[in-house]
């Protein structure tokens, strides 16, 4: 069987997840080996045109024409389009509040300058595109990539958690940063898969993986309430990786 | 009229290209473009509190995550007047050698490499070389093992706070990283045979302008109060809070990063820089490294970064080592951070990202929530010199050949291991 073709792209983002894929340093060789990498600009300056692809892997969000432009094309070349990371998955940090006011906000960074340049609000790629797997995390955690790999070398879809943060932390028997020290923790609302590495550390979680689908958001913005946390305060903090109406 | 044009520049981080343009044997226009999306979160961040600002900004880069990170903490430390105990200062300095080791390590050898040797990635080079790919990766690793120990993750620290860190590193931690800090101490001469052993790099000359913060104390070269910024024989204290004075920021239509001057001349951050700042630093089996490479300091050749970092590669290992021992040796104490006391006012903090200079720069009001923010990243410093020496090699270059030119152009924006998500996050206007 001839192998896979792989192609991993970046919009607009840190990287940080093509970077989890570089730094899979015991692996990466072994997993270059199994497939044919057609397209990973960070990583190689070989060129092979837009050859078709069977798995295409993009993380960032869209923030220019250019980027969903991209996307697009990405989009058409490829069997499977998997979102890599928060950024793609849900729009990420520069999405926390989509409904400022774009050409103020370029202005008050580049001054006149601000209207030349190609930005638009951020956005998730299945908001452009056709998405048929999202691996989240800000960056992706490092094992879950590994195991998508794995998977879909053996033709399986990986399987995530829709679980919070708290079912992963209550098992590793944390004492509750929310609960027993009154500190805002988004664990109860965001999806597992870290193995609760924040609140592991005594920090709390900063909701960075986005939404639980299987969470119990009421009862969440209830203990919030009762700790004495401002709604409205608490509801900013949950869009800052995640904004509001990017629903999966 | 000619034209020379890169479209998207390979193996960096993130999204810019190169065109040059000549009319006879003139050349008209040299642009180092950046055309990452702009994501505005300096003025996304106003209205949020002090403990969202690090998480936000480390996001700024993967690559230079810690230092962001920990340069941002800094700054609002500075802000309410927080000061950090000796032992978080030093878990502190771990974290940005670690993640210097890691962005070193990936830079000479998974991005600059496969350019001396001809080949199109790490990837295919390790095809016949091996042992120079799994050498870098074996680095690299240990640089993340670091970061993600001290730091709580390899990328965007979880673990660092305001005044201090969640959980301090377990004695079995620190058994495990010293194991790997002694294998990269017996690594360090193969590093500088390698580098030693690649063709020379000559077709850029330059007087350059080096700036870098002036190291007060040799073992805390990261975290300084002044930068210092050098010329053939001139030099220039800029003190931290004067700090626009190097960053008197230019937009500019090609790209989404401003461009920086010092008194009108484009100035280079980064390790070649550092080295060329704090000169004392170069003894003992640094010294004799630097023979090998044939560096001479300072230098007119932007290139010179590639040896600069394999250099300081080195030097990172043997100060995370003496960390290291110190900490086994002391012990590790309990520490939890310190207690935040908000206020209003202005913090500001200059330390040494793996690519150079980085600055953080907050205006609090007085219930902790930010006013302003400035961010200004050593590929947005360095996007003027990149182009100075992008216009120097097509001057030198005598045939003018495209193909010749082409490959010169990026092998020397690669020398300056640009972050280009970096760039694109200035200071605002005024």
């Amino acid at each position: 069987m001839s192998k896979p073709t792989v192609g991993i792209f970046g919009l607009t983002g840190c990287a940080g997840d093509q970077l989890v894929i570089l730094n899979c340093e015991d692996q990466l060789l072994d997993i270059v080996a199994l497939v044919d990498i057609r397209d990973f600009l960070m990583a190689s300056s070989e060129k092979f045109g837009d050859s078709p692809l069977d798995i295409a892997l993009v993380e960032g969000a869209v923030l220019t024409r250019r980027d969903a432009d991209r996307l697009r094309a990405i989009r058409q070349r490829s069997k499977t389009l998997i979102a890599l990371g928060t950024c793609a998955v849900w729009g990420g940090v520069a999405a926390m509040d989509r409904g400022a006011d774009r050409a103020r906000l370029l202005e008050e960074v580049y001054g006149d300058h601000g209207k030349e340049y190609d930005s638009q609000p951020a956005q998730a790629l299945h908001e452009i595109v056709k998405v048929d797997l999202n691996i989240t995390g800000c960056p992706i955690e490092k094992d879950q990539f590994l195991g998508a790999v794995a998977a879909l070398l053996n033709g399986d879809a990986p399987l995530y958690p829709e679980y919070p943060v708290c079912t992963e932390c209550r098992m590793r028997e944390n004492n509750c940063l929310l609960i027993e020290r009154g500190e805002i923790c988004c664990g109860p609302i965001t999806v597992a898969g870290c193995n609760a590495r924040c609140p592991q550390l005594r920090v709390p979680c900063v909701g960075c993986r986005g939404p639980a689908s299987d969470a119990n958001t009421a009862s969440a913005l209830e203990m919030f309430a009762q700790k004495g946390f401002d709604r409205q305060q608490i509801a900013v903090r949950l869009r800052t990786f995640a904004p509001e109406g990017v629903a999966q | 009229m000619s034209t020379i044009v890169i479209e998207h520049l390979a193996r960096v981080e993130g999204h810019g290209g190169i065109t040059v343009e000549l009319e006879g044997d003139t050349v008209t226009k040299v642009h180092f473009d950046v055309f990452e999306g702009a994501r505005l979160l300096e003025p996304l961040l106003k209205g949020k509190r002090y403990d969202e600002v690090a998480p936000i900004l480390s996001r700024i880069c993967a690559i230079c995550s810690s230092a962001h990170c920990l340069t941002s903490l800094k700054a609002t430390e500075n802000a309410f007047g927080i000061r950090v105990s000796p032992q978080t200062e030093m878990l502190r300095e771990l974290i940005f050698r670690g993640e210097s080791i890691e962005s070193h390590a990936l830079h000479l050898f998974l991005l600059a490499l496969p350019d001396y040797l001809n080949y199109p990635s790490a990837i295919a080079l390790s095809a016949d070389k091996p042992a120079a790919v799994l050498l870098g990766l074996r680095l690299k690793k240990l640089g993340n093992l670091i970061q993600e120990v001290i730091g709580g993750r390899a990328i965007h620290p979880v673990n660092a706070l305001l005044g201090g860190f969640g959980r301090v590193p377990a004695v079995d931690q620190l058994i495990a990283m010293r194991s790997s800090l002694l294998q990269a101490m017996a690594d360090s001469d193969t590093v500088i045979d390698l580098i030693a052993s690649l063709p020379a790099t000559d077709f850029c000359h330059s007087d350059t302008l080096y700036a870098a913060l002036r190291s007060p104390n040799l073992d805390t070269y990261y975290m300084g109060d002044e930068a210092m910024v050098v010329s053939n024989g001139n030099r220039a204290i800029v003190p931290a809070a004067d700090y626009r004075s190097l960053t008197n920021e230019q937009s500019v239509p090609h790209s989404n990063a401003k461009h920086s001057t010092f008194q009108g001349n484009p100035f280079m951050v980064g390790s070649l820089a550092r080295l060329t700042v704090n000169p004392r630093r170069l003894t003992g089996k640094l010294a004799v490294a630097m023979k090998r490479l044939k560096l001479t300091l300072p230098s007119d050749n932007p290139m010179d970064n590639n040896k600069a970092q394999a250099l300081e590669l080195i030097n990172d290992v043997e100060r995370a080592l003496e960390i290291i021992e110190r900490l086994l040796r002391d012990g590790v104490r309990d520490e939890r951070a310190m207690p935040v006391h908000a206020r209003a006012g202005t913090g500001t903090a200059i330390t040494e990202a793996p690519r150079g200079l980085l600055i953080h720069s907050y205006t609090y009001d007085e219930e902790g929530r930010i006013l302003a923010a400035d961010v200004i990243t050593p590929t947005a410093l360095n996007a003027a010199s990149i182009e100075q020496h992008f216009r120097r090699a097509v001057e030198q270059c005598a045939d003018r050949d495209e193909a010749v030119l082409s490959r010169r152009l990026q092998m020397i924006a690669r020398a300056y291991d640009p972050c280009i998500s970096c760039s694109v996050h200035l200071v605002r206007k005024g």
